[in-house]
């Protein structure tokens, strides 16, 4: 294979990585305020397309509205969805919180077949032209919306989390939550902007991806399942592990297009995020902790 | 004899050594208690004589066979038995249940043969049950028979846990703070119960805070703290000993 | 003495009224339909047990139901086996991933326990259509012959109607009493505390797996079932979403019971075949039905959770206690 050919594949897995990195970010901050993975993660993601897709195409927005509209709308049912399915369930137990999420997963697909169709749909690249060459390998523009987009919401979250007194009442509720809730901080609304977060970059990935790889109802669960991997991959409840999480199961995937078919790509994510739930559950960046009884 | 030797016994966590090189012998048809204050590292001393956790040095042998290292399980298999700081009951089976649960390890009756009702399986049911009921009404917990754990007191779930703890047929038994929560009629009960265990030939080891208690029902006392044994003998010299009432009584006399 | 014969009288008069189905009624779709029932209760039993009882969640269920749905249509197709080779096919080979599923994957908790099981899920889906030679492919496997012993064959309808009630009927009364014994204390045990169990000498990691496999086994029989009764499998069937619905059913049946799973996998199944038992339902309320399917099991999975969640078995407990049967 030549450098340019592994360039590609490179530039390709960089670009499904970010998406990766984004969601895996949702399942983070979500895991670091309530302690349980958000099964519904996907479904942002889904909705993130669908919503600016339906700003776009029926009410006629331009391009970059449809998309604030996109993540607005999705940051909305994130918190609909805290409030009206997580925070009743007062005890906080955790199987029955991830189950919730599970039937909100459910819920949200279907709920989202009758909203928008059960067709693919999908929206313009956000700026148009030729893909840009470089070393002879092909970036597409909206590779470079995706990465600089990426880029964007990982420093003003890092800026949120360490300047803000939102972020040290985020990072408060991550390491001890009854601790938090002893000097002052509202956990019950932590876990709901935590939601808002999750599902705002759930839904930025989506729509940002939307013009490269059409969307559709049911787009989520698989989406949500490699974010799920490439947080696994990095250690839950790191938000910088999450995002090399995300990059690193993207260019595993594109390595094995390169190498072996593209056939087996969706099955190597799920052999990697196997293998790390049974070799390093504590994922390959942290530190192993021993329980205590 | 020695029933239980713990050997240079050291556990950490991280930069914190909670156990630091105890040891002493636990004899046979004793009651032995291990007292100290917050943080002398008694529950985790605890856990690593039930294989709960597993020392960094150290040794434990019971009856003469290493105990260290072997699994929760193994370890109630072998004929030690436990209790916990904070009950750990099944909050919605029933008080006869629970302690059935206790017979686990001392029936066989495996998926296969419960599924097709091999026989043997009836008659050791039956027999489950009789002794689940003996210990029920041995700690006087037999009116509470079919009530779900969750519904009783504070006091008879500790008397529960030790039920179901004695269910499992053990030698030696180690009771983390059974007097916690107690008032002073449900501590003598407790006491009474606990001399009647010992006479049916059991040992104990008892971690407890309750001084009265301790200096009533021991005969030897072991002195933890901060991770170090200081002191070991019997009630009367305990009491006097300067290093004991420099550490712990003199904190416990504050209290009163 | 009264109580007692009191008590089995809704099972005994239950038991007769599915035996003696096929001869009250003449119709095809209802006793597929049934038939339908009874093979999600044998799956759903097997939920019910690791679930229900022993605390623990998978979203690999569809999977397993797959193997035995494939282990059962190549065994008894391609290699032109007897019926019976093709069960135990099934069986062994759901057996055999779900020990070495659970193996690893039950050292793990909660939802990395519940990601492993739909990791392992999405992998066999994929599998199922990469595997062409055996699965057929996304075409699937088609002519698989109705079950048979020896040259007396049990066709559809009535044939295959008493096998899976049949299948069901014993799966309940084999879990009966695994529940009523000594490893079914123990996996309620394990489900009320873990320290508590293993204080107990319950090998909990042990325990773990021999659950996890038992319902595994069973999801492979109910797979087995169904591919001799529709005579086509095809991987679109063993989906993450069907192992959602089989969720749906175990949670709304509730924990620590089977009368409960059994209830609401009745009452879920029929869901979107309605027509079958209520006739005269129009084409247009069925079509409503089918549409909003997905809808109703995922709110029911959020509500129970939230407001009943002792689900059915819940209620049939309230029911019970206030007809003062238990103290």
């Amino acid at each position: 294979m030549g450098g340019s050919e592994l360039l590609q594949f490179v530039i390709s897995g960089l670009k499904n990585g970010s998406i990766y990195a984004l969601v895996s970010l949702g399942f983070t901050i979500v895991y670091a305020s309530t302690g349980v993975i958000n099964f519904a993660q996907g479904e942002f993601y889904m909705l993130g397309g669908m919503f600016s897709v339906w700003a776009f195409a029926t009410f006629g927005l331009p391009l970059w509205l449809a998309a604030i509209v996109g993540i607005l709308l999705t940051a909305a049912t994130g918190i609909l969805f805290e409030l009206l399915a997580i925070r009743p369930r007062k005890d906080g137990d955790q199987l029955s919180l991830i189950i919730i999420t599970i039937g909100g997963s459910l819920l949200l697909s279907s709920l989202a077949r009758h909203l928008f169709g059960p067709d693919e749909l999908a929206i313009p690249a956000f700026t148009s032209g030729p893909s840009v060459r470089v070393f002879g390998a092909a970036i597409e523009r909206q590779t470079l919306w995706i990465w600089g987009l990426t880029i964007t919401a990982v420093v003003i979250l890092n800026w949120v989390y360490n300047k803000t007194k939102l972020g040290r009442a985020l990072r408060a509720c991550a390491i001890n939550r009854d601790a938090a809730r002893l000097v002052g901080v509202d956990t019950r609304l932590i876990v709901t902007v935590s939601f808002a977060l999750a599902a705002a970059l759930g839904g930025l990935a989506g729509l940002s991806v939307a013009p490269l790889t059409q969307t559709a109802f049911d787009a989520g669960a698989r989406v949500g399942v490699k974010g799920f991997a490439a947080a696994i991959l990095g250690g839950l409840g790191n938000p910088i592990a999450a995002v090399a999480g995300g990059l690193m199961l993207g260019l595993i995937e594109s390595m094995s297009i390169a190498y072996l078919s593209s056939t087996y790509k969706d099955a190597i994510s799920l052999l990697v995020l196997l293998l790390v739930l049974f070799v390093r559950p504590q994922g390959l960046f942290s530190r192993s902790r021993r329980e205590k009884v | 004899m020695s029933l239980l030797e713990v050997r240079d016994v050291t556990r950490r966590f991280g930069g914190l050594t909670a156990v630091d090189g105890v040891s002493f012998d636990v004899h046979e048809g004793s009651i032995k208690a291990i007292i100290g204050p917050n943080g002398a590292g008694k529950s985790t001393l605890f856990n690593v004589l039930t294989g709960f956790d597993r020392p960094d040095e150290g040794s434990v042998s019971f009856q003469g066979r290493e105990l260290t290292g072997e699994r929760p399980h193994k370890v109630v298999l072998r004929g030690v038995a436990r209790t916990f700081q904070n009950t750990q009951l099944f909050e919605e089976m029933t008080a006869l249940e629970n302690v059935l649960v206790g017979r686990h390890a001392r029936t066989r009756t495996g998926f296969i043969a419960a599924a097709l009702r091999l026989p043997g399986t009836g008659t050791e049911e039956k027999l489950a049950r009789e002794e689940a009921a003996r210990l029920l009404r041995l700690l006087g917990l037999e009116s509470w028979t079919d009530s779900p754990a969750a519904d009783m007191p504070h006091g008879l779930r500790r008397l529960l846990e030790i039920a179901r703890a004695l269910a499992t047929g053990p030698t030696l038994m180690l009771l983390d703070e059974p007097a916690a929560g107690l008032n002073h009629a449900e501590t003598a009960t407790l006491a009474e119960a606990l001399y009647r265990i010992r006479d049916a030939g059991v040992t104990l080891v008892v971690v407890e805070h309750d001084m009265g208690l301790v200096m009533e029902i021991s005969d030897e006392i072991v002195v933890l703290d901060q991770g170090r044994k200081i002191a070991e003998g019997p009630p009367r010299l305990i009491q006097k000993d300067p290093e004991v009432l420099r550490a712990y009584l003199g904190q416990e006399d504050e209290d009163e | 003495m009264r109580r007692g014969v009191l008590k089995f009288a809704p099972l005994a008069i239950g038991s007769l009224v599915v035996a003696c189905m096929p001869l009250l009624v003449d119709d095809r779709y209802l006793l597929k339909v049934l038939s339908f029932v009874a093979i999600n209760v044998v799956i759903v039993t097997g939920l019910a047990l690791l679930f229900g009882y022993a605390g623990q969640i998978s979203l690999g269920h569809a999977a397993f139901y797959g193997i035995g749905a494939y282990a059962s249509g190549y065994a008894t197709t391609t290699l032109g086996l007897p019926w019976i080779v093709g069960l135990i096919a099934a069986i062994l080979l759901s057996a055999l991933g779900g020990v070495l599923l659970a193996l690893p994957s039950l050292r793990l908790k909660g939802h990395y326990l519940a990601m492993a099981t739909l990791g392992f899920g999405e992998i066999m889906r994929i599998a199922f259509v990469e595997a062409q030679p055996i699965t057929g492919g996304p075409d699937g496997l088609g002519s698989i012959p109705y079950p048979s012993i020896g040259s007396f064959e049990m066709s559809a309808p009535v044939g295959t109607y008493l096998l899976a009630w049949g299948a069901a009927g014993l799966t309940l009364l084999l879990a009966t009493n695994i529940v009523r014994q000594r490893p079914g204390r123990a996996m309620r045990a394990l489900h009320g505390s873990e320290l508590g169990a293993m204080a107990c000498g319950i090998d909990i990691v042990g325990l773990k797996v021999r659950v996890f496999t038992v319902s595994a086994v069973l999801a492979g029989v109910a797979g087995s079932l169904y591919a001799h009764l529709v005579g086509f499998v095809s991987p679109s069937t063993f989906s993450l979403h069907f192992s959602v619905i089989l969720i749906a059913m175990a949670v709304l049946g509730g924990s620590g019971s089977l009368a409960g799973p059994f209830v609401a996998t009745a009452l879920l199944t029929l869901l979107p075949f309605a027509d079958a038992i209520i006739p005269g339902l129009s084409r247009d309320a069925l079509a409503l039905i089918q549409d909003w399917e997905a809808d109703v099991y995922g709110l029911i999975i959020i509500l129970v959770m939230l407001f009943a969640p002792g689900g059915v078995a819940g209620m049939l407990r309230r029911r019970r206690r206030g007809a003062g049967v238990r103290p």
